[in-house]
């Protein structure tokens, strides 16, 4: 060592032992004249064992071969690759062991010939949590670009930031012709544009995590629209504040049509049994109807050709003349019950099973059932004989019973509500059907009035579900009863006999 | 056995008024009318051999008007049936022609429709019953034949000459000659043709 330690260099050395860096102090060949405590700690050498000794032994490969190089072309060119900058580099422990370190360089100033001080910082664990974060950054991006759900996040001014390989499917287009523009310009239909936009401001004001749920389409370059389901979240920085928007959708297009082709199957069904309970109907009316005006038009003609005859007896033209009265209030009658004529109709009996019926019905009623959140439980007995009925009719009235337990359960909170559809036979040998909901159940007081057209407490509704139910029912030489169902709801419960053996 | 004397028109329907309505119009007209509630009582009142026609509703609980029509033609009934029908029965009342109903009316009807059809359906009966009464006096004459006369009127209806008679039965030209004669006698045909009209009848109505 040139200089002997003064005052000033213990405080330097003191100093410099206190630094969590390795300092180290060179030479302009090379030669180490000072090595601190965070040296010996890093590298494993006691100053003794380097001061004195070419630097290039803490260090390995490339760097180890030509450091003497480097500090020669310095010298020769003032060209460095390290001073003010610094950079990575592969440090050589006493025992031989490697580690990663970042190097920092300075000339010390006014030195001449030059002499330099160098910083040297383990890295070993940056660098693991970089390569960690680099691992779990590119896991991340496998799931994103594997998932089956659209990803896009969007800044707070609505521009890409990212969108996944199945958003860029979807669309249509390249990762690089949406990343940075306007999302809501370049895929949201105009007409749907500033809805979107409404619906996505309020992500902003949610708590982190919570997410807001809404519906609206993205069109494809092809021009077809896609209706998606989107699940969106505010996205947070380190200081909890709103940097944009993660958005996952759900193309829903072709759920969206079965279900509407559903609906429609299930309107037209309700459309033609309408009509043919109405045609039925109107047959019955005019059967029932010709009855009374068949005897007036007799009485009245036969009235007149009575007092036609030269001794006719004007007892019988007033008893005629009474009848054609009570006909016409008859008539008049007939009118007002119209309701009762669904009984006396004729209808059209087939040979059907009662469990078919119901299946058929389920699968129009699906989409209607899980558009409430309401589960549908079949529970069919096997075996069950086939019964005389009108199909129309029967499925009118499960479908009436099955629409009112659905409407019963909006009450109770969603994934709670069910339907239960049993069939079976009782002990008679009859074919009962109960559909049983756990939803408020019949009140009390509305009992007496279950079947009693016109009562209804929906807001709703015509009041004649369960009247015309009934009337059907008895046509077929039924029941329909009401029961309370435990805990809680209703069960309706129709019961139909088997009539084989008796209609020949 | 006392057949009603005069031709009467039988009404079948369960509504009452219509029923009763019916009775009263077919009465200012002058006819015997007897009513009945349902197909039951009017089978268990009615002779096929009175004389008249029957007004009949299609459509009734219990045995139908068809129901009934099929039970008259299995008793040999000749009476003629009118239906009387609703709009929606237009199926019932062909079946019900296909049948033998001798017509059909529907509800609410004119009173000159029914009037007329009632008097056709009559003019009818009066004819079927005529021409069961001629059967019946044939049938009476054949009766009166010995099974040998019976044998020669086989015989004469094929045409057959006497002498090919004589010999297919083994007696004399002259015995068949006098079982011809009998024949003719005892039928009162005025001539063969006459007797071969006769004995097709019969045939026809034993089919």
């Amino acid at each position: 060592m040139p200089d002997r330690p003064t005052t000033q260099s213990f405080e330097l050395q003191a100093l410099l032992d206190a630094a969590v860096d390795a300092v180290i102090l060179i030479n302009h060949t090379g030669i180490i004249e000072v090595f601190n405590h965070s040296g010996t700690r890093l590298f494993g050498y006691s100053p003794d064992e380097v001061v004195g000794r070419n630097v290039k032994m803490l260090t390995t490969g490339r760097d180890r071969e030509q450091h003497d190089g480097y500090l020669a072309r310095y010298l020769q060119t003032g060209v460095t690759h390290v001073i003010g900058t610094g950079r990575e580099v592969l440090a050589r422990r006493k025992d031989g062991s490697l580690f990663p370190a970042f190097l920092s360089v300075g000339r010390i100033a006014g030195s001449e010939p030059p002499r330099f001080v160098g910083f040297i910082q383990d890295i070993t664990r940056h660098k693991q949590a970089l390569e960690a974060a680099q691992h779990e950054s590119d896991r991340a991006n496998q799931y994103l670009e594997a998932a089956q759900t659209m990803l896009v996040v969007l800044d707070r001014a609505h521009r890409v930031t990212l969108i996944n390989r199945k958003g860029c499917e979807i669309l249509g287009r390249d990762e690089s012709s949406l990343l940075g523009i306007d999302w809501f310009d370049a895929v949201v239909p105009s007409e749907q544009r500033s809805k979107a936009v409404f619906e996505i401001s309020a992500v902003a004001g949610l708590e982190p995590h919570q997410p807001h749920y809404t519906e609206y389409a993205v069109s494809a370059t092809d021009g077809a629209l896609h209706l998606i389901a989107w699940r969106c979240v505010a996205v947070q920085d380190a200081t909890g504040s709103v940097t944009g928007i993660l958005c996952s959708g759900d193309d829903v297009t072709d759920n969206r049509r079965a279900d509407e082709e559903a609906t429609e199957a299930r309107e037209r069904m309700m459309h033609v049994s309408r009509l043919a309970t109405m045609g039925e109907m109107a047959s019955g009316i005019s059967h029932e109807l010709n009855q009374p005006l068949t005897a007036i038009a007799n009485y009245a003609q036969a009235s007149v050709r009575l007092l036609a005859l030269p001794n006719h007896d004007l007892g019988d033209v007033r008893e005629a003349l009474e009848q054609i009265a009570g006909q016409a209030l008859r008539a008049g009658e007939i009118i007002r019950r119209l309701r009762s004529l669904v009984r006396k109709r004729e209808t059209q009996r087939e040979q059907a099973g009662i469990n078919e019926l119901i299946t058929e019905l389920n699968s129009l009623t699906r989409a209607d059932a899980r558009s409430s959140d309401v589960r549908i439980i079949l529970k069919l007995a096997a075996d069950l004989p086939c019964l005389s009925l009108d199909r129309v009719q029967i499925q009118q009235v499960l479908l009436n019973l099955l629409r009112n337990c659905i409407d019963a359960l909006e009450s109770i909170p969603a994934g709670h509500r069910e339907v239960i559809i049993g069939t079976g036979t009782t002990a008679a040998g009859d074919v009962f059907v109960e559909i049983a909901d756990n939803g408020a159940g019949i009140a009390p007081e509305m009992l007496p009035h279950l079947f009693t057209p016109f009562a209804t407490n929906k807001s709703q509704g015509t009041g004649l579900g369960l009247a015309i139910s009934r009337t059907i029912v008895e046509a077929h030489r039924g029941r329909l009863e009401y029961r309370a169902n435990k805990p809680r709801g209703a069960v309706f419960i129709l019961t139909l006999p088997d009539e084989r053996g008796l209609t020949g | 056995m006392t057949a009603t004397p005069q031709p009467t028109v039988f009404v079948v329907d369960d509504d009452d008024a219509v029923r009763d309505s019916l009775k009263l119009l077919l009465k200012s007209i002058g006819l015997a009318v007897m009513a009945y509630p349902s197909a039951p009582e009017f089978l268990a009142a009615y002779r096929t051999e009175q004389a008249g026609c029957l007004i009949l509703d299609i459509r009734m609980p219990g045995m139908s008007g068809l129901e009934l029509q099929q039970q008259l033609n299995v008793r040999g009934a000749v009476i003629p049936v009118v239906f009387i029908s609703g709009h929606g029965d237009i199926p019932m009342a062909v079946e019900a022609m296909q049948h033998g109903a001798f017509d059909f009316l529907q509800k609410p009807f004119r009173d000159q429709d029914l009037i007329d059809r009632v008097q056709k359906a009559m003019e009818r009966d009066a004819a079927s019953r005529d021409q069961l009464r001629q059967l019946g006096r044939i049938q009476e004459r054949l009766d009166s034949l010995t099974a040998r006369e019976r044998q020669v009127l086989g015989l004469m209806v094929l045409g057959k000459q006497n002498k090919v008679m004589a010999g297919e039965l083994g007696v004399s030209q002259r015995t068949v000659e006098i079982h011809r004669a009998r024949v003719m006698e005892k039928t009162e045909a005025r001539s063969l043709a006459q007797l071969v009209r006769m004995t097709l009848q019969l045939e026809h109505r034993s089919e």
